[in-house]
């Protein structure tokens, strides 16, 4: 029987190595610098938005200098496992969303956080909190639509016949996707198979998946799309660029999106790392990201404008009805998602 | 009467002498061996990996097996992805020839003050990424795109056509892309066909077509099979213009190698893919070379 590959010798030492080397050599000049926190994130926007909000601000007056280290989220992910067993990894921080990070967890890569290193977590919402990952901001899956023509109320009514053609969905949100199309089955999140069969009815119904949500802002803006399951967050994002779009929570729940942060094992800036934890939950740093990002804060203690608060924030009906996603099961069904979206959905 | 000048004969396909070789060989040797180094070793790296298994989180176990080559064959899915790739490589590539050959013969011809100018241009798409050139397609692609805002503007139709995000969408994408490969190969080979053989021809009595097909054809073989190699193997390799301009439900092999390895952190399955698809790509690279060469080979001969 074949043994698990032990990935500090052989197999990592190569194989992994390739993965990580380029980093790796990068990142040589960088460890010199005794507090250089190395930050695994996304580019663009969000990295900018971190750097603005968190960085210059709270972690360079303290001494701790940064180094990004920007790659979408799954190379993330394999450079989390394939450097898990080595004593030392390259990255301080791993930024991820919330079903990322708990499969991430499952793999043992990830710290325990402690707690006390992090005071600022006292505020967080208890519900967003786990105990491998600082939330750090997050949003809930709302229906975006035109109103001149169209009125949603429900992930059910994505199934309506007057709207034949004119659903859009996003292709990167396929798992969220199928949560959506469970709940709107009246299944539960913890089993995917109604949401399969009521995903191939909408099939049939002609809707239009899109690669990207920017291919999906230019199918809303031109009217190809009328309506499209996204984050609250990314709709004020289209709003703010004049789409002539708003959104509604829908009847069974928004299915929310978090975005965390989580410390390696072998992370070799640990200090660096938990200071960067904290800084996130500063609510200076929230609220900076609540009106560039429209991502709403995961602390109780940040305060924003009441016209903020109203357009990308859950209210107490709406946070209560949030659909709790069953990380396990996403898990565990990973490659299965993926594989039926790409074999049965789209085909 | 012979009418082949010397700068008739095409470019000879045969072996420099094996003095000549050794002696060009040495300077050739930094190259070769960084190239082996580079190239050679992570492909190793990568064929031992598609012979282990895979382990969602150790990444794969140690094995010596072909499973994931067999996976790959009896999965209709994967099948049907490796069929497409040649399907659309192998019409993008024979459309790139078509339209590749006429402008490779114009610059050929055209006068030397001109010429540089005019490569330059054949050149310049190159000059912009596949990527912000696939951003242009679905500007102009898109249902309001400027090839849709057109037809509906001169009321050619009454709905948007549906471009984007269809299998003519990538194959036009990736023509756009090889194209200036194509052309820069038969040109550099038809400036070694001299013009007074079809002027020959002509005064013989064969019509321009003919003259073309028995005459600038086969002595533009070797350019006419070195692009053909260089952009198959560019099509069967696509990467962005699928995924850009073929949308979430066009699937071709280097994107799901892509897939396999960083989106389903399966590397033994995405090694596995890699080398079916190389495999693929060299078989069917030496089988229509040589189907070419073999060809006009026997033609030449019968004509002798």
């Amino acid at each position: 029987m074949p043994h698990v590959l032990p990935l500090t010798r052989r197999a990592l030492g190569l194989g992994a190595g390739a993965l990580a080397a380029s980093t790796a050599l990068g990142l040589g000049r960088a460890r010199a610098q005794a507090a250089t926190c190395v930050i695994g994130t996304w580019g663009g926007d969000y990295q900018n938005l971190l750097d603005a909000n968190i960085v210059k601000p709270l972690l360079e007056p303290k001494g701790v200098s940064v180094q990004w280290d920007v790659a979408p989220q799954n190379p993330r992910k394999n450079k989390l496992i394939a450097e898990r067993r080595l004593p030392q990894g390259t990255l301080d921080i791993a930024c991820l969303s919330d079903v990322d990070m708990y499969d991430i967890s499952l793999s043992g890569a990830l710290d325990t956080l402690d707690e006390s290193k992090v005071p600022n977590l006292k505020n967080a919402v208890p519900a967003l909190r786990h105990p491998y990952a600082v939330p750090h901001i997050y949003s809930g899956m709302v229906l975006v639509y035109n109103p001149a023509h169209a009125q949603p109320k429900a992930y059910a009514d994505l199934w309506d016949e007057k709207y034949r053609g004119k659903v859009g969905l996003v292709d990167l949100l396929y798992t969220q996707i199928l949560i959506l199309a469970t709940v709107a089955a009246g299944g539960t999140p913890s089993d995917f198979e109604p949401g399969k069969k009521k995903l191939i009815e909408l099939k049939k119904l002609g809707v239009r998946v899109l690669p990207t949500n920017e291919a999906m802002a230019q199918a809303l803006q031109s009217g190809e799309v009328w309506i499209t399951p996204m984050w609250r967050a990314r709709c004020v994002q289209w709003q703010n660029a004049g789409i002539p779009i708003t959104n509604v929570a829908p009847a069974e729940g928004a299915i929310p999106i978090l975005f965390e942060f989580g410390v390696p094992k072998n992370a070799p800036n640990k200090d660096g790392a938990y200071a960067f934890l904290n800084a996130s939950l500063e609510p200076a740093a929230q609220i900076g990201f609540a009106q560039k990002m429209g991502y709403a804060p995961t602390v109780a203690n940040a305060q924003l404008p009441p016209e903020l608060t109203q357009k990308l924030s859950f209210n107490a009906a709406e946070q209560a009805k949030l659909v709790k996603t069953d990380y396990d099961y996403v898990a565990k069904e990973y490659q299965n998602l993926k594989q039926w979206w790409d074999r049965e959905f789209l085909a | 009467m012979s009418i082949a000048g010397p700068r008739a004969s095409a470019p000879s396909l045969a072996p420099a002498s094996g003095r000549t070789a050794q002696g060009g060989f040495l300077p050739a040797l930094p190259a070769t061996l960084l190239v082996a180094l580079i190239v050679g070793l992570p492909m190793m790296l990568l064929f031992r990996y598609s012979l282990n298994q895979y382990d969602r989180y150790d990444l794969m176990r140690e094995a010596l097996t072909l499973d994931n080559y067999l996976a790959i064959f009896r999965d209709s899915f994967f099948r049907n992805v490796l069929l497409r790739t040649i399907v659309v490589a192998t019409i993008s590539t024979g459309a790139a020839l078509v339209l590749g050959f006429p402008v490779a013969y114009f610059l050929a011809r055209a006068p030397a003050h001109w010429k540089s100018f005019l490569i330059i241009l054949v050149v310049f798409p190159l000059l912009v990424g596949n990527l912000v050139r696939a951003a242009g397609w679905v500007a102009v692609m898109g249902n309001r795109g400027f090839v849709n805002q057109l037809l509906l503007g001169v009321g050619v139709i009454d709905e948007p056509l549906e471009i984007l995000y269809t299998p003519t969408a990538v194959v036009i994408g990736i023509i756009a892309v090889v194209l200036p490969f194509m052309t820069l190969s038969l040109q550099s080979v038809l400036e070694q066909v001299d013009p007074s053989l079809e002027e020959a021809a002509g005064n013989l009595g064969a019509r321009p077509f003919t003259a073309f097909r028995r005459v600038v054809l086969p002595l533009a073989m070797p350019g006419v099979i070195a692009g053909t190699v260089l952009v198959f193997i560019l099509c069967m390799n696509a990467y962005a213009t699928p995924v850009l301009l073929g949308g979430p439900r066009f699937h071709v092999m280097a994107p799901q190698v892509y897939e396999q390895i960083t989106g389903q952190s399966n590397w033994p399955f995405g090694g596995a893919l890699a080398f079916i698809l190389m495999a693929t790509t060299l078989v069917l690279t030496v089988a229509s070379t040589q189907l070419m060469q073999k060809r006009y080979a026997r033609r030449a001969l019968w004509k002798a």
